[in-house]
């Protein structure tokens, strides 16, 4: 679905590249995670895939990114948009700004593609349901929290229903609930055969919902495999990206001698019922 | 926290199609300025923005808002030509080489009148109208969907400039910036600010430059609207009316007044 062959990226005057070697083919339906420090690289590979750079920017991008085969340099950016959805990472920006209410605010990228109305209203109705944001339909955009707002902001993407959606960082200011209910629906959304790429720092709710994790660090992906051998890998304190609350529980103990010192590091809820139902 | 200055209220005026209102501003606008005389301001004034901004509801915000514009400029602007102008002939007051002139103080109640009715009117319009019912409206009109959006965004732009520099200036006074109380002082004080509040808007609007072509701004296929913006017979026909009550009115004092 997702094809990244040998792409590179360069910002328009920057000297060094902040992408290089970037190799990468996600699968119809799947949904991968991204993590890495900050700088590493994630939005800029997020935009990449979308379509956005170098279109934007006009910085040098070199190799090529396919979705659904088609080369992404080949195609307009509205063709792009219509294949790869963007949620980017600060909510109060992805707002329009033209609508009066969430309602018009959530069709307002239907309206641009010429969706007709009864279509739109359907579509409106079932994503705010699906985010459980339907109270919050005739309220102005602007008069929401952080956290509503970044729902309405995921809810304008995903009424598009493009078949891959990638998102950056969409639960940054969303409380434990939201969190955990966009992941549930992304859950959905691959049950619907949808692509998922999501750049997220929060390992725990990778591990349970992705199928793939892969980790940005100076500028390229460094490990790439299912969240558990990734988050498993003994190069991952190098990484930066932290450790899921199993694993560091598991040192906790360890090193206050209740689990023994040799043997891997529990990086999931199972895993953890295993090793410290086992340590008991 | 709003993002536009817009007010609403269930009035006449904001249930007018945003197209209608900005006709009709554009012709009062070219009245006032192709009229000579100061009292056609002032019954455009009376006639249609007072009682048109006492119906909206809005009366006391749009007397706020723009005396806070209007009142340096009207002051300077009497000061100015009250006493420098340069056809003033009738002295009403001399202190050294500045006179008082009634030619002066005419020719700055034509000009201040004119502005006041620009400023009022184009007020009360911002007030009255919700940008996006404004881009709706111009984008049905036929017009570019990016140029309908450039103009209602820029009605955005004074708040969200404010909204941003509050939480600049919050920011820096959390890590030990004091703000004096003397003007001069504070402008010395809040000048530096200037650089990440522009920074940070251009940032802004990158990225929501962004956001909006995910969202297929750029498309060229033929826009639809899940909110149809209101419009009516009677609207549709005032819109073509009120420019040739304009023209007239123009002609009229061009004829007959002089």
């Amino acid at each position: 679905m997702i094809v990244l062959r040998e792409v590179s990226y360069t910002y328009p005057e920057a000297a060094d590249p902040a992408l290089h070697g970037i190799e990468l083919n996600l699968q119809p339906g799947s949904i991968t995670g991204v993590v890495g420090a900050s700088g590493a690289g994630k939005t800029t590979l997020a935009k990449v895939i979308a379509g956005f750079l170098p279109r934007v920017d006009g910085g040098e991008l070199t190799g090529t990114v396919c979705v659904a085969g088609r080369n992404l340099a080949e195609l307009s950016l509205v063709e792009a948009v219509g294949q790869v959805g963007l949620v980017i990472q600060n909510p109060f920006n992805q707002i329009s700004g033209a609508k009066y209410t969430v309602r018009e605010e959530i069709a307002f990228g239907m309206e641009n593609l010429g969706t007709p109305r009864a279509e739109m209203a359907a579509r409106v109705k079932q994503v705010a349901a699906l985010l459980r944001i339907s109270d919050l339909l005739d309220r102005s955009p602007y008069a929401l929290s952080g956290g509503q707002m970044q729902l309405v902001a995921i809810a304008s993407m995903l009424v598009l229903r493009t078949p891959v959606l990638v998102m950056d960082e969409p639960t940054s200011q969303l409380d434990p609930f939201g969190t955990r209910l966009v992941f549930a629906v992304l859950d959905q959304l691959q049950q619907a055969g949808t692509t998922v790429v999501i750049f997220e720092h929060k390992l725990e709710l990778l591990q349970a919902h992705a199928d793939r994790l892969l980790v940005l660090a100076g500028h390229t992906i460094v490990a790439d495999g299912s969240p558990t051998e990734v988050l498993a890998d003994e190069r991952v304190d190098g990484w930066a990206i932290g450790s899921t609350r199993y694993t560091r529980a598991a040192r906790l103990a360890r090193g206050r001698g209740l689990l023994p010192v040799h043997g891997a590091l529990p990086v999931s809820f199972e895993q953890a019922a295993a090793t410290f139902g086992g340590a008991r | 926290m709003s993002s536009t200055l817009y007010v609403e209220r269930a009035s006449p005026i904001h249930r007018l199609n945003p197209v209608t209102k900005l006709v009709a501003l554009l012709c009062l606008l070219v009245v006032v300025f192709a009229i000579p005389q100061w009292w056609a301001s002032l019954a455009v004034l009376l006639l249609v923005i007072v009682p048109a901004a006492i119906s909206s509801g809005v009366a006391a915000r749009l007397a706020r808002s723009a005396g806070q514009l209007l009142l340096p400029i009207l002051v300077v602007l009497v000061l100015v030509q009250g006493l420098t102008y340069p056809g003033g002939r009738t002295v009403l007051w001399q202190w050294g080489p500045l006179a008082l002139t009634t030619e002066g103080l005419m020719f700055a109640l034509t000009i201040g009148a004119r502005l006041v009715c620009l400023v009022l009117a184009s007020v009360l319009l911002v007030l009255t109208t919700h940008p996006g019912d404004l881009m709706s409206a111009l984008t049905e009109q036929g017009m570019s969907p990016k140029f309908a959006y450039i103009i209602s965004s820029t009605l955005q732009l004074i708040p969200s400039f404010q909204a941003r520099a509050t939480s600049i200036l919050l920011a820096q006074q959390a890590r030990g910036l004091t703000v004096p109380s003397n003007p001069l002082r504070r402008l010395g004080v809040l000048m530096p600010l200037l650089g990440p509040l522009v920074l940070g808007m251009f940032t802004d609007i990158e990225e929501r430059s962004t956001a909006m072509e995910a969202r297929g701004f750029g498309s060229t296929a033929r826009r639809t609207t899940l909110v149809p913006v209101r419009d009516t017979r009677a609207q549709r026909v005032a819109r073509w009316v009120i420019p040739v009550l304009a023209l007239a009115a123009i002609l009229v004092s061009l004829r007959w007044i002089g």
